[in-house]
């Protein structure tokens, strides 16, 4: 009747439990903590997230949650860092050739899990499975990430060649970020057809080049790594890491407070006070590249006016919903993406709330006395509900426009998000969502929402602002192309595709002597930090 | 009617329920919203991928044969793959079953250990402090809601009043490995890293290893779930032995054994409870889905492991295999408790059975 | 209907016991606050922005605490103190805590009633066909109705919203349409969807009890007769059969009111009502914050109990006086 079964007491368990029995005392306790290499009882590191990444396949999912536990397995061929670009890892040295393709030279000591050599066609398969559906073993994530990437093919055994049909810097971005390196043989030995994925549940099906390797998976509950000995690189500073997950954030302050776990992810504001008076642990915030934002689809009224979507940005005080409802964790924003993306444009103010001008705009537009809902989920963001409710009272309190907002679960507002701009395809055309740009460019953080030539998913229709992102895609020089995003997020900010709210804080709870400062782009790499 | 045509035909009809069951849950599954191509795919997935997986699911033939295919896959026990994790769904149902049944079985324990001596109590000192203090507490326990009850239990046990254990995610997940040391707990101390685990296992780690650590961390971890789900019925069952036990009290037998000089305590527990306690169990039976109802409440407010909680994210992710194999457990788990109500029932008083 | 006898049983038990009593005025002050919570509210319940000057929600009165805000990148602590425009304080998003906890019993009480009017409208009639004819047509309402006990109400619910949405149900205020008060909401939503998804979970009990009405009476003489004067079915079923069900049927309802309420409660807190006016929505925000703000959970959570106390009291007093024999408290 046990929920843990007993195989899931191994030999290392086993060990420290017979050696602890018939002593008490700390003296012998500290002799059984962690590794026995190592007594001191810091090596060991648990982190608990808010989701649980309940897969073998690194590239099922696109959220942060998955990246954190599975880029320590599989590594990211690149280092990235957030506003500076990426430099290299797996890859050594990558040059653009001027064809449309660039070719990647690999290290050539690195080596899988279970032994085999990396090789180029490892990779170029890896890349092909995400943009090529035609593939045997096709990934869910589908081309998201990767939507300037053609194809990958493998030169030599060390050398890969990426095609790609938009300018080499925003492809440099994707395969920056979203290209991992899979173990050919072992995916396809462990695809399973009927279900249409790569799955199983033992440790031994991981099988990445990074410097951790699974020991222990229990789904839905935890996974356990520990360092892979045979990684190229440097040491990473935890001999075991331990992944669990909460959904609530209470209950992950609660772990954080009690000492059963040393760094946690998505504290909510009101949390922040509880960490804080608690001893030994810390917070730690930094500002993300995710905005929260409302679409409004201007195929339909009244958001098919722009006076009327200048309208509700100007009926929503953002300042005081950040000052409010998250206590300051986040900044008032009036374009898509976040400070230190590329093409951030520094010169846009936020919309600031003037109920005059709203109610006026509102007159203009010719839609006076309309019934708006916005649409919103739960538990997504930080306080997502809270501040969707505040701001369609914030609109409803302008005297012509009423509106009311209507909390669902997520399902539902990634249905709206994905359902495109035909009328007759959609119902929700008002709704809260956030974007994460975590490719640190602005093609990342608008493409997917503006552009219309072979984007039936975008929320907005426009061609002067589809034109420019285009424009932006074929750009080659670097500060030509930063000078031309900085122009889309101008566009976008008249054009008011989104009632703009704000960018969110990353709050974290921290063990104070673990030395890791947060990124921007909401992952948690262990071998960034020190202790 | 023999015992074994009762069973029978009891069987067919539950089957039948069972079926019904199963046809709604496609019914609605056909009806609900979201595109199950795109709830199987992550966000942004090409429009190209989306048909690839509509042709492959066969969401593209037409409804009746999608329903023919899907009861087949039922029958011969397919219960299909999570779309949240690809994993198949009967393994995911028969995982958590151990954590329900711990708590529905821990909860069910608190009620029979407070309520029976609570209504026994309040009946035989009618009109006095003691029954109106016992009424009041059914009255409360009948009409709080268990989760609010859960929240507040938390806030005074765990914020009031400082005990770090029995709060906020009191999961196996969040506990999964315990850093603190634990404190001296008598026999035998184990080294960190020792996660909670469940009562079978606990006792397991007693037998073994002669310690009971295992065994308190898992009495730590079920008190307040087991007390949230468990009062509902404490005052359901307080309130049927006090009523069961005031028309006992008053029947002949009862008076003229108190005139034969039998020990009044004797009378009172021996034959009086006995009699009282079959409309008790009866009503027990009954209220298993409520029990389970409840459960599915306490475990997402303890973020307890078990059934209920996983039908919550099975919910909101909108995970419909995943939907469908709980529901058509817990309906298989509702019509064989009924069945068994039913059979006792019969056994003990064959002229219900057949109306 | 009601008889002479029925009345002095009333009568009687209303006045050997202290419990009815407490039950009617619990009762009557929350039907008062529910009626006239647009003059007794002193903010509109559903405006946000009720903060501090620090951006912080206020307690309720007697009561001070300190929380944390993040200002240009580092974190200051702030105490709050509280304010007698709030009596009890501002949720999450700002809201006077009170007038909602009044709006609250609206919404509470009219998904009660509405949803309990639902399950008579679909139990009894069910039940007394199925009771009245017997055999085929029995077995198979019956079996529709045990599908239905062996349904959660929750995937019930999730689906039914997922199809029709949250309908909301705008019920005006008449309070505020005379224009007694101002600056209230003219209508208030109620959840629409998970008010039919509660007739529909709860009509069961219902059916079950006409059903055995119906099965009792049908053989009764005066039934035979009229059968043999030719009377209609229907006629019988109206006259004859459903008048003698009204008592167990009556006191039912009442019990149903009040696992209405929690449902109702349940289904909000668990985030499948759709609507944010709700006792059980109010819980769901304030658990977020129990730690620093418990009253946001606490103050709904009150009104839940004292509302559902009320309805059982009642309940108990009509079963205790008018004695029927039902079965099903299921909640």
């Amino acid at each position: 009747m046990g929920i843990t079964d007993t195989k899931r007491l191994d030999r290392r368990t086993l060990l420290k439990i017979t050696g602890a029995a018939g002593t008490t005392g700390l003296a012998a306790m500290s002799g059984c903590l962690g590794d026995p290499s190592d007594d001191d009882g810091t090596d060991e590191l648990t982190i608990t997230l808010s989701q649980f990444p309940d897969t073998v396949d690194p590239l099922d999912h696109i959220t942060g949650d998955f990246f954190n536990v599975y880029d320590h397995i599989y590594e990211p061929l690149f280092d990235f860092e957030p506003g500076e670009g990426i430099f290299s890892r797996v890859v050594e040295d990558w040059e653009a050739q001027g064809d449309g393709t660039t070719e990647l030279s690999l290290r050539d000591d690195v080596v899988f899990h279970n032994g085999d050599d990396l090789t180029a066609e490892d990779i170029a398969w890896t890349i092909n499975r995400t943009v090529d559906p035609e593939m045997g073993v096709p990934s869910p994530i589908g081309t998201f990430g990767l939507g300037s990437i053609d194809g990958a093919s493998a030169v030599d055994e060390t050398t890969v060649s990426v095609e790609y049909s938009a300018a080499p810097g925003l492809a440099e971005f994707e395969f920056g970020n979203y290209a991992r390196a899979m173990n050919m043989e072992w995916a396809i030995e462990n695809y399973d057809a009927e279900n249409e994925a790569i799955s199983g549940a033992d440790p031994e099906v991981f099988n990445g080049t990074g410097p951790y390797e699974v020991v222990d998976f229990t789904s839905g509950e935890e996974i356990v790594l520990e360092r892979f000995d045979d990684y190229w690189g440097d040491e990473p500073p935890f001999e075991r890491v331990t992944f669990n997950a909460d959904g609530e954030s209470s209950g992950r302050v609660n772990s954080l407070e009690t000492g059963e776990t040393d760094l946690t992810i998505n504290i909510l504001p009101e949390d922040v006070d509880t960490v804080r008076s608690a001893d030994d642990v810390e917070i730690r915030q930094v500002t993300s590249f995710r905005n929260i934002f409302c679409p409004m689809k201007n195929t339909v009224e009244p958001f098919d006016s722009l006076e009327f979507r200048q309208a509700m940005n100007y009926a929503v005080d953002n300042q005081e919903i950040v000052d409010t409802i998250l206590s300051g964790f986040g900044e008032p924003r009036g374009q898509p993406v976040a400070p230190g993306i590329n093409g951030f444009n520094d010169e846009i103010e936020p919309y600031e709330q003037d109920i005059g001008m709203a109610e006026g705009l509102v007159d203009d537009s010719g839609y006076g006395g309309v019934e708006i809902e916005l649409t919103a989920p739960q538990g997504r963001y930080l306080n997502d509900a809270d501040v969707a409710e505040t701001v369609a009272d914030q609109i409803d309190q302008l005297e012509n426009v009423s509106c009311e907002a209507n909390i669902v679960d997520f399902g539902i507002v990634s249905d709206a998000n994905q359902a495109g701009v035909d009328p007759d395809e959609f119902e929700i055309p008002f709704f809260m969502i956030g974007w994460g740009t975590i490719t640190g460019d602005t093609d990342y953080g608008v493409q997917g929402f503006f552009t219309i030539p072979d984007n039936p998913n975008r929320t907005f229709d426009d061609e002067e602002l589809s034109d420019a992102i285009l424009e932006s895609q074929q750009i080659e020089d670097p500060d030509e192309r930063r000078a031309q995003l900085e122009e889309v997020n101008q566009l976008a900010h008249e054009k008011a595709p989104f009632l703009f709210l704000h960018t969110q804080e990353s709050i974290y709870g921290v063990r104070e002597d673990i030395q890791w400062e947060p990124r921007e782009d909401e992952t948690v790499y262990i071998w960034g930090m020190e202790t | 009617m023999s015992m074994a045509k009762f069973l029978v035909r009891r069987l067919l009809q539950g089957i039948v329920v069972i079926w019904g069951v199963v046809t709604i849950m496609f019914g609605l599954r056909a009806v609900a919203p979201g595109d199950p191509a795109n709830l199987m795919l992550a966000e942004g997935a090409t429009q190209e991928l989306v048909e690839q997986v509509r042709r492959e699911e066969g969401l593209d033939e037409p409804v009746y044969v999608q329903y023919l295919d899907y009861v087949r896959e039922l029958v011969t026990g397919d219960f299909g793959y999570s779309w949240q994790s690809n994993r198949e769904v009967e393994a995911m149902v028969i995982e958590r079953i151990p954590a329900t049944i711990e708590l529905t079985i821990a909860a069910t324990i608190v009620a029979l250990v407070i309520a029976i001596p609570l209504g026994v109590i309040s009946a035989t000192r009618r009109n006095e402090p003691a029954d109106y203090g016992a009424t009041m507490f059914s009255l409360l326990g009948i009409s709080t809601p268990n989760f609010w009850l859960g929240l507040m239990l938390i806030l005074v046990f765990g914020v009031w009043f400082g005990i770090p254990y029995p709060t906020f995610g009191l999961s196996w997940v969040s506990l999964a490995s315990i850093s603190v040391p634990f404190p001296s707990v008598g026999f035998y101390d184990f080294p960190t890293g020792r996660r909670p685990v469940g009562f079978g296992e606990a006792v397991r780690t007693l037998v073994r290893y002669g310690s009971v650590y295992d065994l308190l961390v898992w009495l730590k971890h079920i008190a307040l779930p087991a007390l949230t789900l468990g009062t509902y019925f404490t005052a359901l069952i307080t309130r049927l032995t006090r009523s069961g036990m005031v028309d006992e009290l008053g029947k002949p037998y009862v008076t003229a054994s108190q005139a034969k000089g039998l020990p009044s305590v004797l009378v009172r527990y021996k034959h009086v409870l006995r009699n009282t306690m079959i409309p008790v169990i009866t009503v027990l039976g009954l209220q298993m889905g409520t029990l389970m109802g409840g459960a599915v409440i306490t475990e997402t407010v303890f973020n307890w492991p078990g059934l209920g909680l996983r039908l919550i994210d099975a919910l909101g992710t909108r995970d419909w295999p995943l939907m469908q194999g709980i529901v058509v457990f817990i309906a298989i788990a509702f019509v064989t408790i009924n069945i068994a109500v039913d059979a006792v029932y019969n056994y003990l008083d064959p002229r219900v059975s057949e109306q | 209907m009601i008889s002479d006898r029925i009345r002095s049983n009333l009568w009687q038990t209303f006045r050997k016991s202290l419990l009815p009593k407490l039950g009617l005025v619990l009762l009557a002050s929350i039907v008062f606050m529910a009626v006239f919570a647009p003059v007794l509210a002193t903010h509109n319940p559903t405006r946000t922005g009720y903060y501090d000057e620090q951006g912080a929600e206020y307690p309720p009165l007697g009561y001070e605490y300190t929380t944390s805000v993040a200002d240009d990148g580092d974190i200051a602590d702030v105490t709050v103190e509280p304010t007698t425009e709030h009596v009890l304080g501002t949720n999450n998003v700002g809201q006077d805590v009170y007038s909602r906890f009044l709006y609250g019993a609206r919404v509470s009480l009219l998904v009660g009633l509405l949803g309990t009017a639902l399950a008579v409208v679909i139990g009894v009639p069910i039940g007394l066909v199925a009771g009245y004819y017997g055999g085929r047509v029995d077995d198979g309402l019956m079996r529709i109705a045990d599908t239905m006990l062996a349904f959660p109400a929750l995937v019930l619910a999730l689906a039914l919203i997922g199809v029709f949405g949250e309908s909301p149900i705008y019920v005006p205020d008449p309070i505020v349409a005379v224009g007694l008060v101002d600056g209230m909401p003219d209508r208030i939503p109620i959840p629409g969807t998970v008010t039919i998804v509660a007739g529909l979970v709860t009509w069961v009990w219902f059916a079950r009890v006409a059903r055995g009405e119906a099965l009792s009476i049908r053989s009764e003489e005066y039934v035979k007769a009229a059968r043999s004067f030719g009377t209609s079915d229907r006629a019988i079923l109206l006259k004859h059969v459903l008048p003698n069900s009204l008592t167990p049927i009556i006191v039912l309802a009442t019990i149903q009111v009040a696992v209405i309420i929690l449902l109702e409660a349940s289904l909000a807190y668990l985030g499948f009502s759709g609507t944010t006016l709700s006792w059980g929505y109010e819980i769901e925000r304030g658990q977020d914050v129990l730690r620093t703000r418990p009253w946001v959970a606490m103050v709904p959570g009150i009104g839940i109990v004292l509302a559902v106390i009320s309805v059982n009291l009642l309940g108990d007093w009509l079963r205790d006086a008018l004695d029927p024999n039902i079965e099903g408290e299921g909640r």
